[in-house]
Parts: structure tokens; C-alpha cells; sequence
């Protein structure tokens, strides 16, 4: 885990990691979410819709934003406060995604930084993109 | 950048972070007469502020200050000392 301050950051410092979507993410989405749609669930009926196959549920790609700012950028010290998304491209099961989170702005007069997101599948076509406000908690040795 | 154009935005802003087109600034506007004026609100509303007028604010400057007035004139004084 990695342990940024706000005051380490900098324009442009950049973190990226990769996950890959299973069934049991799936799964464990829908046990959490309680959203049971045929899109996310029925591989039938995801294909009459125009879909290869079932989709992955908007939200659980998301959720690896949680990672990125929890664990990646800026980490321990993280206090989410808010996100703004788009989603831009089906997620599938077996899709490996890249997530990368790029410092965008920094206002030191609040402690708080934005950070540009980025999600992207194995063939590089973008699917989440959108800017995360995080701010700080209290750093241990103060 | 006179006083009313700072307003005009600055009403453009609080409208937008608190999702109340009814809202209307006064000098002696402070977060006890927007319910929804918290902790993280001030937060929203520093960085748009900042972000619109292309200036950045201290922590102090941003503590210290009681009301939308304050705000304003603290824009106005850093406008004119660029």
C-alpha cells in the first residue's frame, strides 16, 4: 500500500494497476448490490440486446476505483469525497482491465486533490474515465 | 473584475455545488443559511471557486473567512495584486 501525503504529490504523478474480471466478482456484485438485471445476469438476453456476452455490472469496474485511491493514489491516507463517471464501454468476464489514476489538480487551501481516472481493457478501448476528490486523514506522526 | 461579475459567478457556483437554482448571495451569507453548507460542501465550493477565478487560496486565508462578503472581497484583493 502506498502511503502519499498531499503534500507529496505532484502534477501528473501517475499509478496504475491491473485486475481481471471473474465470476465469482460477479457474483459476490450481485450479492452486494441486490441488482439482479438480466443484462448483468443472463447471457441470453445481454446477446438480444447487442452485447457478446453478459455485462459487467458499471459499478463493480468502478469499484476498482476505490482500490486506486484506497491502496494506489494517494493510499493510506485517503478520505474519498466524491467521483464523477462516465461509462464509456461494455466490461466483460475475463476482461483484464488497467486502472490508472493521474494527480489532475491540487488545492492545498483545503487539502484536497483530484485525480483523473482512467479504466481501460486489455485491447486498450477506454470503459470508465472520470475524476476522483479525495481528501486526507490525519497523519499518524502529527 | 468588479464586485457584481465576482457575484454573478459566485451565485453561478453555490447554485451548481448545492443543485438550488434558488439561491442568492449576500454579504452576510455563511453556511448556517444553506442546510446543506458542511464540511465537505466548503471543501466543493473553495476548489470551484478557485477553479473559476484561476486563483489559489491559503489555509489560513480560507479559515478566517466568516461569510460570502469576505469571500468576495478576499477574490477582489487577490484579482487586483496580480
Amino acid at each position: 500500500m502506498n502511503n502519499y501525503r498531499f503534500e507529496d504529490l505532484y502534477e501528473d504523478l501517475s499509478v496504475s494497476f491491473e485486475e481481471t474480471v471473474t465470476e465469482e466478482m460477479m457474483d459476490a456484485f450481485w450479492l452486494i448490490s441486490g441488482d439482479e438485471n438480466p443484462l448483468h445476469m443472463k447471457k441470453e438476453f445481454a446477446q438480444s440486446q447487442g452485447y457478446k456476452d453478459r455485462v459487467v455490472y458499471g459499478m463493480l469496474t468502478s469499484s476498482l476505483l476505490s482500490q486506486l485511491v484506497g491502496v494506489h493514489l494517494p493510499g493510506k491516507y485517503c478520505l474519498l469525497q466524491g467521483m464523477e463517471l462516465k461509462y464509456l464501454n461494455p466490461v466483460y468476464v475475463g476482461d483484464t482491465l488497467t486502472v490508472k489514476g493521474t494527480v489532475y489538480e491540487l488545492h492545498p487551501s483545503v487539502k484536497m486533490a483530484v485525480i483523473k481516472a482512467l479504466i481501460t481493457n486489455q485491447d486498450g478501448v477506454k470503459v470508465v474515465r472520470g475524476k476522483i476528490n479525495v481528501g486526507f486523514l490525519q497523519y499518524e506522526d502529527e | 473584475m468588479t464586485r457584481e461579475y465576482v457575484y454573478q459567478q459566485m451565485n453561478r457556483i453555490f447554485r451548481n455545488v448545492f443543485d438550488d437554482e434558488s439561491i442568492e448571495l449576500h454579504d452576510e451569507t455563511n453556511a448556517e443559511d444553506i442546510e446543506d453548507w458542511d464540511s465537505l460542501e466548503q471543501i466543493n465550493l473553495i476548489v470551484a471557486i478557485e477553479n473559476e477565478f484561476e486563483m489559489m487560496f491559503d489555509m489560513v486565508e480560507v479559515a478566517e473567512l466568516a461569510n460570502v462578503g469576505e469571500m468576495v472581497d478576499l477574490i477582489l484583493k487577490k484579482d487586483s495584486n496580480e
